[in-house]
């Protein structure tokens, strides 16, 4: 995966639908100048497939976090180029870019990832309301049934459970039907019971309703809930992972730190 | 240490200190320029009498009725008291001195009236080689002989006249003069035209006849000005009255006083509503300032420090806000102080901007009022955050939670406002108007804190009213607003209660003076039957200028009213001193007297129209006989014809009689000229001609002047017009102040929903739609404030109607598009406290947003 240099990126599979949800080529990414420079991701290329769940490790200041805000486009890139689906996101101004993270894009953040002063439904319809449009009630009313929220939808987000919010912002995440969610460290903040429940709903939602997700995560065992895990060190892409488990993971993150401190 | 702490805390909230500190700086402004202000035209006055006055002015004694009536004749010395008076030991001169003030002058060229239109004084009088005159010619030379005028140089220079020119004395006659010479003031010209003639001639034109005003006396140096006027007291005989230099100073400083008064009390009232809401922006502040250092306050109270030292950190803060506010302030209100002075230099009272008087009580009052405020003001916050227990302080996200204080504050609120309403209720039904006011005043106090307490249960009720549009008026951006505005109905209902004040006397007293001019309106209209009005100033309307209106086309007849002053013996045997309307015989067709009891025809036949309050105090009725007494024996019994109803301003306060009547005691030769004609046009004569008719008639006297019905109501509102634009410039400064609140307000929510706003920007809010959200939420605020604002405003404002219903104010009017315009303008309010804290959040960047803590 790290040998297609490719500098024009053809996103559509020979049967026509597309298959990789996101992508980045040479992507560079740094802050400051000269003697301080400080660069957090090195020419990474990467590809996302759609319908499977994607996550991001490594050890902190790897660039896993930065490397996902460019994927969403919340961050910009000093070189290198982003697609999200069909649409190169690198260059858009941030008036397309909003729309964009609006209509495309599914966020789930590590804490506040609710408002406060809106109950639960409102809040999972919220990125649909700023769009002006109109959720679609049947696909709703599963997601709102998949996650097991239906009975605390009037709740507000101080009457829920930190795993309870958790679910509300995955359930807001999916109401959108985005091409992609990106989850950062959803689970850093949960408990493990509650991070499992979360972890094995987004599983359901890969699996069930067809969704891309892209997570980062320090957390072998989250890592383990995905398909495949994409090892990033150094603001270099190191190695990846297909069908990992918690103990693999784990044996490679081991791997990784022992090789660090040699 | 501590203040270390206070010190930096202090600088790191530069701007939101700023804002309050804009509060603090106009209140203190407000009161420090008055201060100036008053003691610089207090000292340019003392100086002005003090170096004008001679060291005794001799004149003749006031008579004990009408002595306040311009109208009547001026009084005079007999020409050899002068003589008399300079005999006395220690005189070393005595001036004959004549001064008339109810002479008008006139330019003949244009018939325009010279002179001040404010109502300062116009003088004419003989010109004199006195040791302390006022004036010194600049030009031209002094006055002799029948023809000549020397005119002072800023009368001279309004009207456009110089040496040559001429110019018209009218007193009873017009009078053509050559001005040859021009007078400047040595001091400070107080405002006042001043022309002289030479003495013989103002002896003629002004008098009469030969005779002085005053005789002004300066002595030697040997005796005090005490001694100086007994002795010629004593010398001259009965029939005579003198004023030492510090009388005439202390009647110089009363006479202007009350217009400086007015001034001082109208700064003061602004410097009030500045200290009021200014109070409510400060102890906003610092809520926020404590709230948003809820952690630190926690951690320093974790690792020892005292409740003590957290409050004192706050105050000491307070303290130096105070301070800086205070010094600015001062500053600030010197400006004022010369700005006002500029003012009053152009509406014609001059005084000397580079002469200030500035007295340690500027300093005293500028410091106690700004610090002692502001320390007040964050007493409460103070208070609160040393509360804070440690912990919880540390864990919490700095909203604290206030279950309990809501339904303290809610009983309170609750007690207060009704407490204040049943006031205003028994206000609006009171017999007496006193009564009915201080129940007014106690019941807008109670209401006003009442609200106050109130507002943030209100905040919650309100806003979702006002919001419930926004979401489907703006979607989401409008629900987002509608919540953020109800999520701290503590904030809002302070942030809301800044702008309630200000626009609730606002409104209180618009009502109020449109109930004035819709009062006077309708009285005019219900009982004034004459169709033009003509007056002519301190001088009365002279038989010239009534020969000329009855003899001007259209005019079918016309209604002579002239003033008297006696004093009425009731039966009951009390005797008071009371104005007397003599009018002509077609008066009661021309006017429709309120009457209570009998009939106007009465008049006709020698009866008098008395008040109601009189008739009152005094148990009279009709048919009831009155003694008058005008004076110099003159006497007649009168009796009661008619008692009118109270609560018409036309009459309030008048005696009717008929000129006949009055005529039978006091001879034609004795009375005033007319105080005022009325005139009515012929059955089938067109109004508005007349009117152009009778203007052109008497444009040969620049005195007078005429006005038909509208033009009157004109005058009515002219008068109130000056109360409006003190009522607008209240507003003005009210709404400001709101605006640093909302502002204050807003710039906190958005830095303390950083966050928030970082995950609506992420999951695909637009800039547009974030900066939409904050202008609602600012707009909500602001009317809700108008909204309890306009509520009080209304409840005050028609009471204070209800209590003066008697007294004249008997129509109430709702001055709708004022209240209308200050909804309107209070949405404007919202918008423009939003502009910067909107783009702030707009410009945040969304990842930093999100990663706050």
């Amino acid at each position: 995966m790290t040998t297609a240099a490719a500098a024009v990126y053809d996103p559509q599979l020979p049967g026509g639908a597309p298959a990789v949800a996101a992508s980045a080529r040479q992507v560079t990414k740094s802050y400051g100048a000269g003697e301080t420079r400080v660069t957090a991701l090195d020419a990474v290329d990467v590809d996302i497939q759609r319908g499977r769940f994607t996550a991001i490790m490594g050890p902190s200041g790897s660039g896993k976090s930065t490397l996902m805000h460019c994927l969403a486009g919340l961050d910009t890139v000093t070189e290198g180029r982003i697609w999200i689906g069909e649409t190169e996101i690198t260059g858009l101004k941030d008036k397309q870019l909003t729309r964009l993270r609006r209509d495309k894009i599914g966020f789930i953040f590590q804490a506040f990832n609710l408002l406060p002063t809106l109950n639960a439904l409102e809040n999972i319809t919220l990125p649909m309301d700023i769009a002006g449009r109109k959720p679609d009630q049947a696909w709703l009313d599963r997601v709102v049934e998949t996650v097991g929220l239906s009975d605390r939808l009037r709740h507000r987000p101080t009457q829920l459970s930190g795993g309870q919010q958790q679910r509300v912002a995955v359930a807001r995440a999916l109401a959108a039907r985005p091409e992609i969610i990106f989850g950062d460290e959803p689970t850093g903040n949960l408990d493990s019971r509650s991070g499992a429940e979360v972890l094995s709903f987004l599983r359901r939602s890969v699996d069930e309703l067809g969704q891309t997700i892209v997570m980062v995560t320090h957390d072998p065992v989250a890592a383990g809930y995905a398909d495949r895990v994409l090892f990033l060190a150094d603001g270099v892409m190191v190695d990846e992972m297909h069908a990992p488990t918690a103990d693999s993971v784990l044996e490679r993150m081991r791997r990784f730190d022992g090789k660090r401190t040699s | 240490m501590l203040l270390k702490t206070s010190l930096r805390s202090f600088f790191a909230h530069k701007g939101r200190m700023a804002l309050s500190l804009v509060a603090v700086v106009l209140s203190v402004a407000f009161v420090s320029g008055t201060l100036v202000f008053s003691n610089t035209a207090t000292s340019t006055f003392d100086t002005l009498f003090a170096s004008t006055a001679s060291d005794v002015s001799v004149g003749p004694a006031e008579p004990e009725l009408g002595g306040k009536d311009t109208r009547a004749k001026t009084r005079t010395v007999p020409v050899d008291s002068v003589r008399k008076v300079a005999a006395v030991p220690g005189v070393k001169t005595a001036i004959g001195q004549v001064t008339v003030e109810n002479a008008t002058l006139a330019d003949p060229a244009t018939l325009k009236k010279v002179g001040p239109t404010t109502g300062a004084p116009t003088l004419v009088g003989n010109w004199v080689d006195s040791p302390r005159s006022p004036v010194e010619i600049t030009s031209g030379h002094v006055p002799q002989g029948p023809d000549q005028v020397v005119l002072d140089a800023d009368t001279a220079k309004k009207a456009k006249l110089g040496l040559g020119g001429k110019l018209r004395v009218i007193v009873n006659d017009n009078r053509d003069f050559t001005i040859v010479g021009i007078a400047a003031f040595k001091t400070t010209n107080p405002g006042a035209a001043l022309a002289f003639l030479d003495t013989a001639t103002a002896q003629s034109v002004l008098l009469g006849g030969p005779a002085y005003t005053s005789v002004e006396v300066y002595g030697d140096g040997s005796r005090s000005d005490e001694q100086l006027k007994s002795d010629a007291l004593a010398g001259l005989g009965a029939g005579f009255e003198a004023k030492t230099a510090a009388e005439q100073k202390a009647d110089g400083q009363k006479s202007v006083g009350s217009f400086l008064d007015f001034m001082k009390y109208a700064m003061l009232g602004f410097a009030g509503i500045s200290l009021l809401v200014g109070g409510f922006l400060i102890i906003n502040t610092f809520s926020m300032l404590v709230a948003q250092r809820t952690r630190e306050i926690g951690l320093l109270r974790a690792v020892g420090g005292s409740r003590g030292q957290v409050n004192r950190s706050v105050l000491v803060e307070a303290l130096l806000l105070g301070l800086a506010g205070s010094t600015i302030g001062i500053a600030a209100g010197l400006g004022l102080a010369v700005g006002l002075i500029q003012l009053m230099n152009a509406i014609g009272m001059h005084l000397d901007a580079s002469d200030l008087k500035i007295g340690a009580d500027v300093f005293v009052a500028g410091y106690a009022v700004g610090v002692v405020i502001t320390v007040l003001a964050a007493l409460v916050p103070a208070l609160r955050a040393s509360r804070i227990a440690p912990i919880a302080a540390l864990r919490d996200h700095g909203t604290p939670v206030e279950a309990r204080s809501n339904t303290v504050r809610a009983i309170i609120g609750l007690v207060l406002t009704a407490g204040g309403g049943g006031l205003l209720v028994l206000a609006a039904g009171a017999e007496k108007a006193a009564t009915g006011g201080r129940l007014l005043g106690l019941g807008v106090l109670l209401t006003l804190v009442g609200f106050v307490v109130l507002g943030p249960l209100l905040a919650t009720t309100v806003v979702r009213v006002l919001g419930a549009l926004l979401p489907t008026l703006f979607g989401p951006s409008g629900r987002l607003a509608q919540r953020n505005a109800m999520r701290n109905p503590r904030r809002t209902g302070a942030t809301a209660a800044a702008l309630m004040i200000g626009l609730a006397l606002v409104i209180g007293a618009s009502v109020f003076t449109s109930s004035v001019i819709k009062s006077t309106n309708n009285q005019i209209d219900s009982s004034v039957g004459a169709d033009y009005i003509v007056s002519a100033g301190p001088n009365g309307v002279s038989p010239e200028i009534v020969a000329a209106v009855r003899q001007t086309q259209g005019v079918d007849h016309t209604t002579e009213q002239k003033y008297l002053e006696a004093y009425f013996t009731a039966p009951d045997g009390k005797t008071e001193k009371n104005g007397i309307s003599a009018v002509t015989a077609r008066f009661t067709e021309d006017f429709r007297l309120p009457v209570k009891e009998g009939s106007p025809d009465s008049l006709k036949q020698g009866a008098l129209a008395i008040g109601e309050d009189y008739a009152k105090d005094h148990g009279l009725k009709v048919g009831d006989p009155i003694k008058v007494d005008y004076g110099n024996g003159r006497v007649q019994s009168l009796p009661v014809g008619v008692v009118m109803t109270k609560g018409n301003q036309l009459f309030d306060g008048n005696t009717f009689a008929s000129l006949d009547t009055v005529s039978k005691a006091v001879p034609a030769a004795d009375q005033p000229v007319d105080a005022i004609l009325f005139a009515k046009a012929a059955a089938g004569a067109d109004v508005a001609r007349t009117l152009t008719g009778l203007e052109d008639a008497l444009k040969q006297y620049p005195q007078a002047s005429v006005r038909d019905q509208a033009g009157y109501k004109d005058l009515v509102q002219e008068q109130v017009n000056t109360l409006l634009y003190m009522i607008y410039g209240l507003l003005g400064l009210a709404i400001v102040v709101a605006v640093l609140g909302v502002v204050n307000t807003l710039a906190l929510s958005v830095v303390e929903r950083t966050r928030e706003i970082g995950l609506l920007r992420a999951i695909g809010l637009s800039r547009r739609q974030l900066r939409r959200m904050i202008r609602l939420e600012s707009v909500v605020i602001a009317l809700f404030g108008a909204v309890l604002g306009t509520a009080l405003g209304l409840a005050w404002g028609i009471t204070g109607q209800q209590v003066l219903r008697t007294q004249g104010l008997e129509t109430l009017a709702v001055p709708t598009t004022t209240i209308l315009l200050t909804l309107g303008a209070s949405v404007v309010i919202g918008l423009l406290a939003a502009l910067v804290p909107a783009f702030r959040a707009g410009r945040m960047n969304v990842l930093a947003a999100i990663a706050t803590d």
